[in-house]
């Protein structure tokens, strides 16, 4: 199936897929009720018979293998970051001169100009606040959309939204939709992970769960610690091994096969020990790093002096290894940083606060995109940067900043993306969009087109619908593309 | 049969016979093919039509199109360009368009020629005509398991397969404890139902399982599948929604008393509306109420800044879960166009939207008693007597018949200007139309009541008017609430006194008031003393609210009321700048004394009279009371006693007729100028398109959900029953019965049950228990090869299939096992244990018990953000909406759990441990007894073989002997743990 991946694929190759291969589920989803008329039975593939989900034939030739998701819980400050607004000094300290909608605290106070100053970088010469020094030597490779908006003001709806396309709890997740659609390309690791960093963001694991797709695609979550995985180290018997106890088990299982009528997903219940045996083994080879250079620990900040740096580092690092063994889709969440600046979400103390996170992230992020790039990995790798939703140019209280749906910056770097790219625009407050807005929708089209997926045509059955990760909308932003 | 020639799959070139059936039949053949490839843009919805060509009726299809030709040309293939174009050569007029993907085989295309050939004839959609008894002419057999039998047997015999044989009374004792209880059956039953030789054995172990109090345990979650059932309301904080555990209690009595499913979708839709309710078998409470849970299991938003949006994604819910629940329809597609495929207009949406938007979220008593309608009644017939004696006793002398007394200004020289308005008032005799919920408030204000000194003895006063949750006493619940009105003034102006009461502005029906938001919609009732409360509400404008006045207060959204808890309001206003009192509007004042007393014994008094009343009484001495009355105060202080609330859920209550509009593409903030009257899909049920009740019309949905001509209600619960029993239903999509449901394997078969469990009282044990009498639920799992090629799938249970346990059935089993199941029922959760990757906002402090104190997973907490972590990896399903059927799937974190899980090896070293205060003999006997408590069968030779060699592995070098490896808890705590990781032990046969 891997000589697919080289060259696109038609219409009626994908029927012909469809109708005669089945090795396919994304096809069986995308697809949707067709399959019921290909199928002598008459019946969409159960759940259970969900066993072969290795690389799956995308829609056209992808850009991007794998995705690495650097999800900044709480919102980052656009003004204070990506997208400098001068207007904001001019005006520091003065009522808002526009219309305020009502936020999620409405305790809305002046104007405020931001705390950092901006400089350009690169050959593109885009502007990047003090914030982030080293994210800022990267930025030939980074497109950068300053005009994205969400829907929502609250944590929660916006991480939903953000994570699964809509703001209401239960639905899968953009990681769990495409590894449904493209499978992982390493059997004896899950598809979907997230590295746990510390913060589970608002709205909890229901950010990474599979919602009404088959369990199989629900993100498998890692943390940093002696079990990095949920019963990942093999239980120590008193008196015999494990391998001793699973050949007795198999021996009990394929005695019995025989009584069953070998009922396939029995079959298959039983080959999945030797899978999750395997896992045992390859998870702790993935989260050693001896194999690793000091100059790539250092790169990625692994001796910096700020616990959460080297915290954050270590996913970075983790991330990498990550995707080179074929995951389809790594997510950080952030570290906790501590205290009441635990995230990006700078209601008061904007200055402490930003900088604290930043620093923990910074230099973290600039070495996983060098690491990626120096192997050839940032060819195949969608590196993404986004956080909920902004905040508000105008204070809240008097030193913070409010949540501001209404425009942010996000930005993505590697396969497929034109580097040095600024898109979209705000106005003079960097308060609302006022220029090719970007919708959480446009961006899953966007990620799902680098993936070489149609998000029009990544669809489930549920409810009554062709469910879509884009819902009914959606275009894929061309203009960051290469 | 009938063959043509046809081509699938386009690289095949090898050409193949195609059959089709004889007498093409419209719903199962053609309607199939219509839907999912062509309704799309020539289906139900205008909004997506193309070319104006509808298909999914008659008229539409046979229509001229413009062309001049039309689609469809009844008898005539040859002139229907419907056929041209489908089998068009030209991929650019070939239909369904190529982007679609949707091209038609060759059995579609001939099928569809077939079809208009004989005439196209549409017939309605199988599930919205009534189930009919088709056989009626040639009569089905007496008892219902032989009908059942007999239906599958024509099946069988059409397809031309072999049933199996009867399942040995091994595999049919677990198959049959599994599906009745969840649990595998204990050694005692084991082997009292291997020893029972009788021919009735098999029927008395059903009736012994269904009279079990684990049946209904069993039951009862498959049920909470359904409605979504949680104990949190997730989102950012995960609240809890109280007295959730409640419902699941009353789910569990429900099924284990068999209360006729009419009667269960009555209470869980209108549990609060029954004249005559249900009672707790024990303690006299009212049972039927605990049923509206069902409205309050879903999520709930921390702070939504939009809070219309938020009550029209909470009512798309409960919408999308009430039709998929009780209906299988999919009825929240209709949100924002008409339905694509069902016949369900975008109107009927918003018909039932106006239903529950008139229904309030509202605490609820949980253990109201038996007696409080009747108690309460009781107390106002005391209360008029006790008025009636006391002014029948009071003298009027000659010279005060007619004095006027002093007029106290009620300021009357503020006017009710425009930048004030009167929300409500209740100086009056009565509650300014404001619905007095619960008993607290009583149905009047308090003008008038006559105020006792502590010693009943005598009468202080005649009370001033106001609305008082003390009407009786205090420690009753009660709830008054303004009617919706439209928020257009910048405050709004409460003037309350009491003891830890609430007032709250409650704005789109929203509940989760707090910070940072709406902390200020609110307002705690703190001082004895009458304080105006304000609240600031500017900001707000356009909102639809309504105030509501509560004697207790809530506590992280849990609502408590203490026995000294109460709260009293004079009057409610909006206004703009300037708090105004209004003027009371006094009709004209009687100052004959003989009538105001007259009035004042009808509960008809204004206030001027009441103060004239109380002038006369205090000038007069008319304060003693009469000995006769002593009694009836003395009495009415008793009764009050015997009506005191303490405990509370989270339910709804019927709020004031409200008609939506529609939101123009499911936008809140679009919305068409004509209201949608209520309805219940009246298209599909044939129930009143136009609901008149002045309360929210939930009666009048449950009846059209009840109607003998609803063709939906019964057939949708008796196959969710059979799918739970064999695996699948005989619609296998449980939730959609609509157009893109799946088609019914036995639709004779479906309509039996559906009108036998009527007939039968809507008893689901009647139904269940004819089913599983059936010689087909009592199939062995094992077929012939010819069986296993014809019918892979098993649509035709030629045999039992087999499948793998729930994950509380898997948990559970365990438990039993291992001897360490506590079956005690009922009762709060037990609380989720908390592994260290169940992080997130909400966690609790502490984390459960790693075995759930050995309780059954029904009684487990369902916290939405923590759900349990073993449940979780063996698909317990996120509760966000119905899950009638749940998804099996295989992965490895189910292996690494049973392998490494610290749950799952305990319970096998209390498995052990429970084994080694058995006095087995020898190795044989122990491993005996260890099969039949796992797998409810005997080891054959070579299992006992390969048992001993695991056994005595660990006993190098034979260093232990017999005894000493007999009492080593770790060896067998190993072999144990080996077992549970078996695949026979998680599935069932």
């Amino acid at each position: 199936m891997s000589d697919r991946l080289n060259r696109p694929m038609g219409r009626r190759e994908m029927l012909e897929y469809c109708k005669c291969g089945f090795g396919s589920l994304a096809f069986m989803g995308m697809l949707g009720g067709m399959v019921s008329a290909c199928k002598p039975s008459l019946k969409q593939p159960s759940p259970g018979q969900i066993l072969d989900r290795l690389s799956q034939t995308p829609h056209f030739i992808p850009k991007a293998k794998n995705v690495i998701f650097l999800y900044m819980d709480g919102g980052v400050s656009q003004v204070d970051s990506f997208d400098p607004k001068p207007q904001l000094a001019k005006e520091n300290g003065q009522d808002p001169k526009f219309k305020v909608d009502a936020t999620q605290f409405n305790n809305n106070g002046k104007i405020l100009m931001s705390p950092w100053k901006f400089k350009n970088y690169g050959e593109c010469g885009m502007p990047v606040s003090e914030l982030f020094p080293h994210i800022a030597t990267c930025v030939d490779d980074m497109a950068l959309i300053r005009s994205m908006v969400s829907n929502f003001p609250e944590h929660t709806n916006a991480n939903y939204f953000l994570h699964t396309g809509s703001g209401l709890q239960g639905r899968p997740s953009m990681g769990a939709w495409i590894t449904y659609g493209l499978g992982s390309e390493n059997s004896n690791l899950p598809g979907y992970v997230v590295l746990n960093g510390g913060l589970i963001p608002p709205g909890g694991v229901d950010n990474f769960k599979n919602g009404f797709l088959p369990a199989d695609f629900q993100a498998s979550m890692m943390k940093v610690g002696d079990e990095p995985v949920a019963n990942i180290n093999p239980y120590a018997a008193e008196n015999t091994s494990q391998r001793d106890k699973l050949d007795f088990i198999q021996k009990m299982d394929q005695g019995r096969l025989g009584h069953l009528g070998s009922p396939s997903d029995v079959e298959a219940a039983i080959s999945n020990y030797e899978l999750a045996y395997k896992m045992q083994s390859s998870v702790p080879e993935l989260t050693e790093f001896k194999a690793e250079s000091e100059a790539t620990k250092k790169l990625y900040g692994l001796f910096d002096e700020d616990p959460n740096t080297r915290n954050y580092g270590a996913q970075c690092l983790m991330a990498r290894r990550l995707v080179e063994r074929g995951v389809r889709f790594v997510e950080l969440t952030c570290p906790m940083v501590g205290g009441s600046v635990d995230r990006w979400d700078q209601h008061s103390n904007l200055k402490d606060g930003h900088e604290r996170n930043a620093h923990a992230v910074d230099q973290p992020i600039a070495g996983l995109l060098k690491d990626l790039k120096s192997r050839g990995l940032l060819e195949e790798t969608l590196v993404v940067w986004s956080g909920e939703f902004g905040r508000t140019p105008f204070a809240q209280g008097s030193d913070g900043r409010d949540h501001n749906p209404s425009a942010f910056s996000m930005w993505m770097a590697g396969a497929g993306v034109k580097g040095g790219t600024i898109f979209g625009q705000t106005d003079e407050y960097g308060y609302r969009v006022v220029e090719n807005p970007v919708s959480i929708h446009d961006l899953h089209a966007t990620i799902l087109h680098l993936l070489g997926v149609d998000h029009n045509h990544l669809t489930y059955h549920f409810g009554g619908r062709d469910i879509r990760l884009t819902d009914v909308h959606g275009h894929v932003v061309k203009a960051i593309l290469t | 049969m009938l063959f043509i020639f046809g081509a699938c799959g386009q690289k095949q070139d090898n050409i193949h016979l195609v059959d089709i059936p004889e007498n093409v039949d419209f719903n199962f053949d053609i309607k199939p093919i219509l839907v999912q490839k062509c309704y799309l843009c020539h289906g139900p919805d205008p909004s997506s039509r193309e070319a104006d060509l509808r298909l999914d009726i008659f008229e539409g299809a046979t229509a001229r199109l413009e062309s001049g030709n039309a689609a469809i040309v009844p008898g005539k293939p040859g002139k229907s360009e419907l056929l041209k174009r489908i089998g068009h050569s030209d991929t650019e007029m070939r239909m369904p368009p190529a982007e679609m993907n949707q091209e038609l085989t060759a059995r579609e295309i001939a099928l569809l020629k077939q079809w208009i050939a004989d005439g196209a004839v549409y017939e309605p959609h199988w599930a919205f005509v009534p189930p009919k008894k088709k056989q009626d002419d040639i009569g089905y057999p007496e008892s219902a398991t032989e009908a059942i039998d007999a239906l599958l047997a024509m099946k069988l015999q059409e397809q031309g397969l072999q049933p199996s044989g009867k399942a040995d009374k091994e595999t049919l004792i677990r198959r049959l404890s599994f599906v009745l209880t969840g649990l595998p059956p204990t050694q005692e039953e084991f082997e009292g139902f291997l020893a029972d030789k009788e021919t009735d054995a098999y029927e008395r172990l059903v009736d012994s399982y269904l009279a079990s109090p684990q049946y209904g345990e069993r039951w009862a979650r498959h049920w909470m599948d359904v409605v979504r059932y949680a104990e949190t309301r997730g989102h950012e904080f995960d609240y809890v929604i109280q007295g959730a555990w409640r419902y699941r209690d009353y789910l569990i009595r429900a099924f284990n008393e068999d209360i006729p499913y009419n009667q269960f979708i009555k209470e869980q839709l209108a549990g609060d509306l029954l004249e005559s309710p249900r009672f707790h078998p024990e303690n006299e409470t009212n049972e039927s109420i605990l049923g509206i849970l069902f409205y309050t299991m879903g999520e709930g938003t921390h702070s939504p800044v939009d809070t219309r949006k938020d009550e029209s994604d909470r009512i798309d819910n409960i919408i999308d879960v009430t039709t998929k629940s009780f209906q299988a329809l999919t009825v929240a597609c209709a949100k924002c166009h008409d339905h694509k495929f069902d016949p369900i207009p975008t109107a009927d949406y918003y018909g039932l939207y106006g239903i529950l938007e008139g229904t309030r979220f509202s605490p609820v008593p949980a253990t109201t008693p038996v007696m409080v309608a009747q108690t309460i009644e009781e107390a106002n017939r005391l209360k008029a007597y006790i008025r009636e004696e006391l002014g029948s006793n009071w003298k009027v002398d000659a010279y005060d018949e007619k004095v006027p007394v002093q007029l106290t200004a009620f300021n009357s020289n503020i006017t009710n200007s425009s930048s004030t308005m009167v929300l409500g008032d209740f100086r009056g005799q009565d509650l300014s139309g404001w619905k007095s919920d619960g008993k607290a408030f009583g149905p009047k204000s308090t003008l008038g009541n006559p105020v006792f000194l502590p010693d009943s003895k005598r009468l202080a006063k005649l009370d001033e008017g106001k609305a008082s949750s003390r009407y009786y006493s205090t420690g009753i619940f009660g709830v008054l609430r303004s009617p919706d009105f439209v928020v257009d003034k910048d405050y709004i102006g409460v003037r309350a006194r009491g003891h830890k009461g609430t007032i709250r502005v409650v704005m789109d029906n929203f509940q989760l008031i707090q910070y940072p938001i709406y902390g200020g919609m609110s307002q705690s009732v703190e001082d004895e003393e009458w304080k105006d409360l304000v609240f600031d509400i500017g900001q707000w404008k356009g909102h639809k609210a309504y105030i509501e006045v509560l004697p207790g207060n809530y506590q992280q959204h849990r609502y408590i009321q203490q026995e000294k808890d109460y709260v009293e309001i004079q009057y409610a206003i909006s206004f703009d700048r300037e708090w105004q009192e209004p003027p009371l509007e006094v009709p004209k004042a009687s100052f004959d004394l003989y009538k105001v007393i007259k009035n004042w014994k009808i509960y008809q008094s204004n206030p001027e009279e009441i103060i004239s009343l109380n002038k006369f009484l205090s000038k007069n001495g008319n304060i003693t009371i009469p000995a006769n009355l002593k009694d009836a105060v003395q009495k009415l202080d008793v009764l009050t006693q015997q009506v005191k609330d303490s405990l509370y859920f989270s339910g709804v209550t019927d709020g004031f007729k409200i008609e939506s509009p529609v939101f123009v593409r499911g936008n809140h903030l679009e919305l068409s100028t004509d209201l949608v009257p209520r309805s219940f899909l009246p298209g599909i049920t044939g129930s009143n398109p136009a609901i008149g009740s002045p309360g929210s019309g939930r009666m009048e949905m449950v009846e059209a959900i009840l109607a003998p001509g609803n063709p939906l209600t019964s057939r949708v619960m008796a196959n969710r029953i059979w799918h739970h029993l064999f695996g699948r239903g005989i619609v296998e999509t449980v939730d959609n019965f609509g157009l893109q449901g799946k088609l019914p394997t036995h639709p004779e078969l479906l309509d039996y049950l559906a009108i036998s469990f009527q007939d039968n009282g809507w008893s689901i044990k009647r139904l269940i228990r004819s089913i599983v009498l059936t010689e087909a639920f009592q199939r062995a799992t094992l077929a012939d090869g010819k069986v296993q090629d014809k019918d892979p799938e098993n649509h035709y249970l030629a045999r039992y299939p087999v499948r793998r346990l729930e994950a509380e059935a898997i948990r559970d089993a365990m438990l039993a096992v291992a001897g360490n199941l506590d079956t005690a029922a009922f009762g709060p959760p037990v609380k989720v244990h908390l592994t260290s990757f169940m992080q997130g906002r909400g966690r609790p402090g502490n984390s459960g018990p790693l075995d759930g104190d050995g309780r059954r997973s029904v009684y487990v907490e369902v916290r939405r953000n923590f759900l349990n972590h073993l449940l979780q990896t063996f698909d317990f399903p996120t509760p966000f909406n119905s899950f009638g059927k749940r998804d099996v799937t295989n992965v490895p974190a189910q292996s690494l759990m049973l392998m490494n899980d610290p749950f799952v090896i305990h319970q096998a070293e209390v498995m052990a441990r429970n084994l080694l205060t058995y006095p087995d003999a020898d190795y044989e006997s122990r491993i005996r007894r260890i099969y039949q408590r796992l797998f409810s069968r005997n080891p054959n030779t070579e299992e006992l073989g390969s048992a001993l060699a695991f056994v005595q592995a660990s006993n190098h070098n034979s260093a232990l002997s017999l005894q000493e490896m007999m009492d080593n808890e770790a060896v067998w705590k190993e072999y144990c743990h080996a077992l549970f990781n078996v695949k026979e032990f998680i599935y069932l046969m």
